[in-house]
């Protein structure tokens, strides 16, 4: 989040600014101050220049602090995080005019799982109205006969269909073998997750298992694909008159 | 050096847990960080003694006591953490085996040491199963440790029967496994199964002497002497059920092959050229040291970096090796029960290295900084749900294989979370000798060894039975007791017990 302030502000390298580093952290404080915030005059802004004498500058910075009316917080990535907040606020309050056309529908989409309604979106685009309340229903009911849990987001539950009807109902599927083996219980691993907060231990374990198994099919296809290169190239030799028992 | 008393050098000692001891700073000239060791109450009288008979008057000549070479190692520039030493540990040249140090990678002053990789590049264990009992065994079992011998040449100056010429030699020093894999004398799933993959990426084979390459050509697929070893072994004790069923490990009286090897003469040379350019260099950048035998070059010249891609050449040289044996004990197998491998189960269940450099990620005061992590002696051993371990292993942590002295048990454990805290992932790797090697020639007459052996029905092939008493378990700490302090101590997890039932040596 830090990081994307600075960009926001247009920091020069929003990156790799390592507020860890004593000294890194009062260039940056500096920087919003003479670019962004401007509190002080030029010349009141002389104590927060001592960068290389961390005395002087802690004392400038806790006065700055003050001045900002900044609540008390702990930590300096807290308070580094405050900083930057109060400086967006400052740059967007100046020129509200410009950013009016940004807002929640025009902005680019976000991440947090919504690019899952996109692609079932894509499949049924222009053939399929698929906010119709038929088509919902059928989704829902689908959903329940194949004991899928409820998803607010319908497209969200369909994706979580399909993923079922692949698995457990494709032709493929029902063709495979069944996994043969003595079942590995998935909390007698070795691994400690939250042992005293079982809310937390369960879905843990769960998404780890399902990582685990995408990992093994990606090692499996990895196998796959050496032993399909060894047909064309291996050719094993041993030549017993080559060999010599030492002393 | 400091000339002290026993009693004043025990000042610099502190016990701070049943299995954990401090070295203090001061012990030795120089030390950046402090040193640790792990053992159980008799271990530690075995350790003790040994500094204590270096305290005498007079004691001069052999390698430094184990205690002093941790303290020397914690005074090399760009030392993190601890200096550390694991329950097995016994003097070594410059390092100790079983001390593990790790050095900061963006420390430009951080040295690279070939002392503290061993002159066996990558000498490893690796374990095969198979579907087979003792009782399917024990009756053929004199046969199998002929077969095996026949197939797999051993001792001092043996050639192996893999056809290879120098152009092959190229190609394996830089594919390690893959190069086995390629010519089809693996399985895709033994890759899967072995501690980086079986390849160092950064291997060069340009680094390395013309001598080493011919060194090595005619010993790949060798077993090679000093206490190496191919042994048939059964399952004795499981300790940790789940984690035994998923190195398909069902029941004891399960039938095991562990190969103990590196890599031969070529890593020998590669050590021994890396030790003269690194003396060089030293003086050019004026790295001091407590101990000549730490010879050492920072990681970012010339010379280290070189030694660190020769290192890894000769990595994948072990790891080409231990798959060739791979591919003969299978081979041994299949004709003596007239099958196939295959349907003798006999996957790898994991190769580690206990000789090796390595970079890895670790937390250090809270943070995550890249390493060059050296293991001598020193197993890795990687807790649950680390990214550089097989999916298989997962859940249960990395196997860790030790092997034990021949005649007595071998060990599978499994990596801790408290193990990647305390010794950056690391853990014991065997038996770890008490008695030097000409101390054992001296004491021990080889044909009681040979009968003992036989007394409690273990098969035997060796190629100079006149040096077997250098391995005889007289000559070993008790791999029971090194296991089970690293077990105590938490720093790994008690999971296989193994017991030979025929040995094939150098």
């Amino acid at each position: 989040m830090i990081k994307l302030k600075l960009e926001a502000l247009g920091h020069p390298t929003p990156s790799d600014v390592a507020l860890s580093n004593r000294k890194e952290f009062a260039s940056t404080i500096l920087w919003i101050e003479d670019q962004k915030i401007r509190l002080y005059s030029i010349e009141d802004r002389e104590k927060l220049r001592h960068i290389d004498n961390p005395k002087s500058w802690e004392e400038g910075y806790l006065k700055y602090c003050a001045d900002l009316q900044m609540p008390p917080l702990e930590s300096q990535q807290e308070q580094m995080a405050w900083i930057l907040s109060h400086a967006v606020r400052l740059e967007f309050l100046d020129d509200p005019e410009q950013f009016a056309s940004i807002n929640s529908k025009t902005g680019p989409p976000k991440s947090n799982g919504k690019q899952a309604p996109v692609k079932v979106q894509s499949i049924f685009d222009g053939k399929m109205n698929v906010q119709d309340k038929a088509f919902v229903d059928g989704v829902r009911q689908l959903a329940s006969k194949l004991n899928v849990p409820h998803h607010p987001n319908h497209l969200l539950q369909l994706e979580a269909v399909a993923r079922v009807v692949h698995e457990r109902l494709s032709p493929a599927a029902k063709g495979r073998q069944p996994i043969v083996g003595t079942p590995f219980p998935f909390d007698k691993g070795n691994d400690i997750i939250s042992a005293n907060d079982p809310a937390l231990d369960l879905p843990m374990r769960i998404l780890r298992l399902l990582q685990i198994q995408s990992l093994r099919q990606l090692q499996t296809h990895i196998n796959e694909t050496i032993v399909a290169v060894q047909n064309l190239t291996a050719n094993p030799k041993t030549d017993t008159k080559l060999g010599k028992v030492g002393r | 050096m400091v000339v002290r008393s026993y009693n004043d050098e025990l000042k610099y000692l502190e016990k701070v847990s049943d299995h954990c001891w401090r070295i203090k700073k001061g012990f030795q000239p120089n030390m950046n960080v402090e040193g640790c060791f792990y053992v159980n109450s008799r271990l530690e009288r075995l350790m003790l003694e040994e500094l204590k008979n270096s305290c005498r008057p007079g004691a001069v000549g052999g390698f430094l006591p184990g205690v002093k070479q941790i303290a020397n190692v914690a005074a090399l520039p760009g030392i993190v953490g601890r200096s550390i030493g694991l329950p097995d540990i016994h003097s070594g040249y410059g390092f100790a085996i079983g001390n593990m140090a790790a050095f900061d990678m963006d420390d430009p002053l951080s040295v690279v040491s070939p002392g503290g990789v061993g002159f066996d590049i990558n000498c490893g264990v690796r374990l095969l199963r198979t579907n087979l009992y003792e009782k399917d065994v024990q009756p053929v079992k004199e046969q199998l440790a002929q077969s095996l011998f026949d197939h797999i040449p051993v001792g001092v100056g043996s050639k192996g029967i893999i056809p290879m010429n120098a152009r092959d030699l190229e190609e394996a020093l830089e594919m390690g496994m893959d190069w086995s894999l390629r010519e089809g004398y693996v399985w895709a799933e033994d890759k899967e199964h072995c501690e980086e993959y079986g390849r160092m990426l950064n291997a060069d084979p340009a680094k390395v002497s013309m001598r080493a390459k011919k060194r090595g050509l005619p010993q790949l697929g060798t077993l090679g002497a000093g206490n190496h070893y191919a042994e048939i072994q059964v399952v004795d004790e499981i300790y940790d059920k789940w984690s035994a069923s998923k190195m398909g490990i069902e029941e004891k009286g399960q039938v095991v092959v562990m190969i103990h090897s590196g890599s031969r003469g070529f890593g020998h040379q590669v050590a021994t050229d890396a030790l003269v350019q690194m003396e060089k260099a030293m003086k050019r950048d004026k790295i001091e040291t407590n101990d000549r035998q730490l010879a050492c070059a920072r990681i970012n010249s010339v010379e280290g970096q070189d030694y660190l891609k020769a290192m890894a050449a000769a990595a994948n040289f072990a790891w080409v090796n231990r798959s060739s044996m791979t591919f003969l004990t299978r081979q041994a197998f299949a004709k003596m029960f007239n099958t196939t491998p295959d349907d003798l189960d006999m996957h790898v269940i994991y190769d580690v290295s206990h000789n090796i450099a390595k970079v890895e990620n670790h937390m250090v005061d809270g943070k995550e900084r890249k390493l060059l992590v050296h293991r001598k002696g020193s197993t890795r051993a990687f807790p649950p749900h680390h990214p550089l371990i097989p999916v298989d292993y997962q859940l249960t942590g990395q196997p860790v294989l030790v092997g034990g002295t021949m005649g007595t048990c071998s060990y599978v454990l499994t990596g801790t979370e408290q193990g990647m805290k305390e010794t950056f992932g690391s853990t014991c790797h065997g038996a770890g000798r008490a008695l030097s090697r000409a101390k054992s020639r001296r004491n021990i007459d080889y044909k009681e060894v040979l009968e003992k052996l036989d007394q409690i029905g273990i098969a035997i092939r060796v190629a100079s039975p006149k040096l077997v008493m250098e391995e005889a378990p007289e000559s070993y700490k008790d791999v029971t007791d090194v296991v089970d302090t690293c077990h105590a101590a938490g720093i790994s997890k008690k999971c296989i017990k193994l017991r030979p039932i025929a040995v094939i040596k150098g």
